[in-house]
């Protein structure tokens, strides 16, 4: 087949693929015969709220020099890895607000990290494309340097984003700016999956964010600069299981809801929303109003344990909105509070048993907030 | 003869012969390369094609799944049981079972030395989990010199780490770990130096000296412009644009 003739098809086969695609937007359109807001409205539910001490700043964390970038608490032992622009990663005692680990990275520039379930090795990724993996065990010298233990390399892009997959310390997924996210083999350190690229079905611009169900460790989600957030099934790597349209802005952060089915998306429009895996359906848009017409960057987002809250830091100064997820409104906004950062919060993580969320910022502190109000127990 | 002045100027010079010969041939056109068939682009463009048809496939596929997809309204529905039927910690609500609670105070009166006052505090009737410290004052752990670390608070993060110069400095060890005086704390040059390929050469690091050029030296992250404030081979140096 010649060149004009290939060029032909492309053409033709370009224009069936937008064809097909407004007939798939025009009837999910169809099948929106509400959102959660609305239909909670129906139901009567009563809206959350908070009082001017219900939540409160329990814990200053202070140490980093430079921006806090990331966060990851671990499954239990309540303790928290945060990765900075000071190119450390520190380990902290959560309810001590001590400081059991603090590893010079080979790296300073490091966007991410996470700790592995067992809580015994952190991993961190950044600009120099790779994941690299710290023991805790290792023994760190007078400069804080701890000899990594294992280097994740073959990304052929900045590692935005990584986790450790639920219950097992020997594969993690990573996001990477070169528009994949790869599954790994910590032992061997090489990839198990690649999930996109170049001529595979998948995203198309960097890969920012990836989010592991709890429920159903095989599948994942991934949030992209091309707007659109994906569904992986870890079992089937060739393509997308579903793609999620709707943002209009670069897609910073997803989580899985606390039921395994749906998750949330953080974006560049301002806006965070509630996705359906299995439908598709985007079931719920929380935009806030103000701030330049609600068109903040979300930067984080974190669900609590029920679900009823979604915790949602902006690109600005310090503001954290706290939304009811189920009558779409703000019901606090933590960087109100007394004790709040100065400074843009750019990450959020909920501890394991829902009881208190670390936020990370700009300012270079991180702070632990609870319930710190009365409650009446039957 | 209308050519006889300019040939007779040239005559003068005795370059008549050749200035004629010039005039008469055509100038010289150097050979364009034989056309090679284009077999990269060929392949690429088949390639693209192949994913279209795929994608067509792909999407063919979800129509006839969306059909028999329930409308939103069931999702909706599942959600919102779901976040009725599970407690949650941090909503201020009456609950019924005090399951959770049991367990944290169960841990407060189970673990020495370690108040989770803060935490646990959420549980119990009429308390505040207003910052109260924790009680942990056993202070022969602090790897600090002197008494500043165990004025009672010591398992702040009070800087303990002696001053002015601390060639020995435990910090990011031990008990107390922060000390303000940044040097103490980071012996190597990484906060003045921009340029990344630096970092592991100590003495080199600090005299490094990174040109700024605009010139994008690899793909950065999101915010291009201002990421790409370097002439390092590598990395970019300019990491504070990361707009996240």
């Amino acid at each position: 087949m010649s060149v004009s003739e290939l060029k032909e098809r492309h053409a033709v086969a370009t224009e069936t693929v937008n064809n097909l695609r407004d007939r798939l937007r025009q009837r999910r359109i169809q099948l929106l015969d509400t959102d959660v807001a609305k239909y909670s409205l129906a139901q009567g539910r009563s809206p959350v709220k908070f009082g001017a001490t219900d939540l409160v700043c329990c814990r200053t964390l202070l140490g980093h020099t430079g921006k806090v970038y990331s966060l990851d608490w671990t499954p239990e032992r309540n303790r928290i890895v945060s990765a900075s622009q000071d190119g450390r990663l520190i380990v902290w005692n959560a309810l001590t607000s001590q400081k059991t680990h603090a590893i010079k990275l080979p790296c300073a520039w490091v966007m991410t990290c996470a700790f592995s379930p067992n809580g015994q090795t952190v991993a961190c990724g950044g600009l120099d494309s790779v994941c690299s993996i710290f023991s805790l065990s290792s023994t760190a010298d007078k400069d804080g340097t701890v000899p990594v233990s294992r280097i994740l390399s073959g990304h052929r892009g900045y590692v935005s984003c990584c986790q450790y997959v639920p219950n097992e310390d020997t594969h993690l997924i990573t996001s990477s700016g070169d528009q994949t996210c790869v599954l790994w083999d910590v032992t061997t350190g090489l990839k198990t999956s690649v999930f996109g690229g170049e001529f595979q079905s998948g995203h198309t611009a960097d890969v920012l964010s990836v989010s592991i169900s709890g429920s159903n460790p095989n599948w994942f989600v991934s949030g992209s600069c091309d707007t659109t957030a994906c569904l992986w099934d870890t079992r089937a790597a060739s393509r997308a299981v579903r793609t999620f349209h709707g943002h209009q802005g670069d897609v910073n952060t997803v989580k899985f809801f606390p039921d395994g089915y749906r998750f949330g998306t953080g974006s560049d429009d301002g806006t965070c929303r509630l996705y359906d895996l299995r439908t598709g359906h985007q079931l719920q848009v929380y935009q806030a109003h103000g701030d330049g017409g609600g068109k903040l960057p979300v930067t984080s987002i974190a669900f609590s344990a029920s679900g009823r809250l979604l915790f949602a830091g902006y690109a600005n100064n310090s503001t954290c909105y706290v939304w009811d997820t189920l009558l779409g409104e703000v019901v606090l906004d933590l960087g109100e509070l007394q004790d709040s950062h100065k400074n843009r919060i750019s990450c959020l993580g909920m501890s394991a048993d829902g009881s208190a969320l670390c936020t990370g910022s700009w300012d270079s502190n991180l702070k632990i907030w609870a319930f710190g109000g009365h409650r009446r127990v039957t | 003869m209308a050519s006889t002045s300019g040939s007779v100027g040239a005559e003068v010079t005795g370059e008549t012969c050749s200035s004629l010969a010039k005039s008469s041939l055509p100038p010289p056109r150097p050979k364009s390369p034989p056309e090679y068939p284009d077999l990269y682009g060929k392949r690429r463009e088949a390639a693209r094609v192949q994913m279209l048809e795929r994608e067509i496939g792909y999407l063919e596929g979800e129509i006839k799944f969306i059909e028999g997809v329930q409308p939103a309204s069931r999702c909706c529905k599942e959600v919102s049981d779901f976040v009725v039927a599970n407690s949650d910690p941090l909503i201020p609500a009456q609950r019924k079972s005090r399951r959770h609670c049991r367990f944290w105070k169960w841990l407060c009166s189970c673990v020495p030395c370690l108040s989770l006052a803060s935490f646990c505090c959420c549980c119990q009737s009429e308390c505040s989990c207003h910052l109260r410290k924790p009680k942990c004052c056993n202070c022969t752990g602090c790897n600090c010199a002197g008494s500043k670390c165990c004025d009672g608070s010591c398992c702040s993060n009070i800087c303990c780490c002696p001053k002015p110069s601390c060639p020995s400095c435990s910090c990011f060890r031990g008990c107390c770990c922060w000390c303000p005086d940044l040097s103490c704390c980071i012996p190597t040059c990484f906060r003045s130096c921009s340029r990344p390929s630096c970092l592991n050469k100590k003495s080199s690091c600090c005299s490094c000296n990174c040109k700024i050029r605009w010139s994008s030296c690899f793909k950065c992250p999101k915010v291009r412009l201002c990421c790409c404030f370097c002439n390092c081979k590598n990395l970019c140096s300019n990491p504070y644009c990361l707009a996240f």
